[in-house]
């Protein structure tokens, strides 16, 4: 399998540099032609599930939570997709960058939360025998941040 | 050697009727859109920059451009429309408007080329500016919409034919295209089911409870779906059986009809028990595209005989559709 991974590498150009002109064609090709991935969706396992929940820290101490929100139900599938290549991110910042947007478009509705800590965690499934025996999916945290997105306040002189 | 040339030109342009092409157009047409419809209230918040979104288009086009480049994205068509004094909501507006436009045209063939050119390239550059967001449907309808641009359009069933009086082209040349697409079909499916299959989850019906009840495809209840726990195995090895064989059973005569059945069927399914009814229509469409019109004729060419020798017994006159 690994020797038929590298061979599709060597044909489609990735052992060549970025900024080669017939590597950069070939990956318009394969992106125009919607062939830049492999089929091996859900396969050979089902992945984890991932959830981020946003803790909505009020002006007056009260505390709520939330989570990424959209209207239909054809975007949700996207924000899963989303949630599930954030899990596999393995640079940090930009990790954290992604979860910062995603908590200002929570904050930009909520003008009144003055701190937002984004928590992102995996939903452990039961499996069917142990769901029978009545365990149900949990939470685990994978990481977690704190967002303010006041205005820094003026020095006092 | 001549005889093998003959037969694989035989196979890669055999004569074929342009149904298959009325079949791509409508449904791609049908699916761009639902899609146009369903994501018309979170547009503005997948697609926008800095500040305004839920990712950044900025972010998603900036890791795009590592890959490469040259790939269309919509920070082309906003920085265009920017020359022209349009602001970015305005710009994303009317990049739904068109692509919405475009699918109501290959709808009822209507400037078919165009459209699907045009079609094309917006939902490429949406998919790619959504790069952090997009999934199997995406990449299907782009497979689908870059067919379709090349394919020889107009069908015979379109606008442009029937009003505007373009001429159909040559059967050969859709025989090829039609190929292409099947031949492409048959990758997909075999390796699907291949890479299933390597793995025990498919065997032992694990994957299928873990599809069917991971958040939001858990549609039906977790408790309705234990109750039918034993056929979890029979479901998983079905899907991997239907997708691995599918490039063995789809070409045969006798196999075809059902191949392409268990797979519409398990498409539909997909649909109404996980949601994900866009990646269901979308699949159905091309594997209706690719099979399902030589399907009709083979039908129709098998109980031709059938129909003659009771019509002739009966004293009625036969008249198969051609």
């Amino acid at each position: 399998m690994e020797k038929g991974e590298a061979l599709a590498g060597t044909v489609l150009g990735y052992g060549w540099p970025a900024g080669n002109l017939a590597r950069q064609a070939l990956e318009l090709y394969t992106h125009s032609a919607g062939i830049e991935t492999g089929y091996g969706f859900f396969a050979p396992n089902v992945p984890d599930n991932y959830k981020l929940v946003f803790e909505l820290h009020y002006r007056d101490g009260r505390v709520a939570h939330a989570l990424p929100t959209v209207s239909d139900a054809a975007t949700g599938v996207r924000i899963v997709n989303l949630l599930d290549r954030l899990a596999e991110i393995e640079h940090p910042p930009l990790r954290e960058l992604m979860v910062r947007m995603l908590a200002y478009s929570v904050w930009r509705e909520q003008a009144d939360v003055i701190e937002i800590r984004a928590i992102f965690g995996f939903v452990s499934l039961p499996t069917l025998e142990a769901f029978t025996l009545g365990e149900r999916e949990s939470y685990q945290t994978m990481f977690a941040y704190d967002f303010s997105f006041l205005p820094a306040e003026p020095e006092q002189p | 050697m001549q005889s093998l040339l003959q037969r694989a030109v035989n196979f890669l342009f055999p004569g074929v009727a342009d149904r298959w092409l009325t079949v791509l157009r409508c449904g791609l047409g049908f699916q761009l859109t639902l899609y146009c419809v369903s994501s018309w209230s979170d547009w503005q918040l997948l697609y926008s920059s800095s500040g305004n979104g839920l990712i950044s288009r900025d972010l998603a086009e900036a890791i795009l451009s590592v890959e490469s480049a040259l790939v269309p994205r919509l920070g082309w068509v906003v920085t265009a429309g920017e020359q022209l004094g349009l602001s970015e909501p305005v710009i994303l507006q009317l990049t739904w408007l068109f692509l919405l436009c475009a699918g109501l045209c290959l709808l009822f063939g209507a400037f078919s080329r165009t459209a699907a050119i045009v079609a094309w390239f917006l939902y490429l550059c949406a998919v790619k500016s959504g790069v952090l967001t997009s999934y199997g449907m995406d990449n299907f309808t782009i497979i689908g919409l870059f067919y379709l641009m090349v394919a020889p359009l107009p069908d015979r069933f379109s606008f442009d034919v029937i009003v505007r009086k373009l001429p159909v082209r040559d059967e050969r040349l859709h025989g090829f295209h039609c190929r292409v697409l099947q031949i492409h079909l048959c990758l997909i499916y075999f390796f699907g089911g291949l890479t299933k299959a390597l793995g025990p989850a498919w065997w032992n019906g694990e994957s299928m409870w873990r599809a069917l009840t991971r958040s939001p495809f858990n549609v039906i209840s977790p408790d309705f779906l234990a109750s039918w726990g034993s056929a979890l195995p029979l479901l998983g090895i079905g899907v991997c059986f239907l997708e691995t064989g599918y490039p063995f059973f789809i070409w045969s005569r006798r196999t075809r009809a059902i191949w392409l059945a268990g797979i519409l069927v398990m498409h539909v399914a997909i649909g109404l028990t996980m949601g994900l009814y866009l990646f269901g229509l979308i699949m159905i469409i091309l594997n209706l595209a690719a099979f399902g019109p030589d399907l009709r004729t083979r039908v129709v060419a098998t109980a031709e005989p059938l129909i003659v020798q009771v019509g002739s017994k009966n004293l009625i006159r036969s008249t198969p559709d051609r």
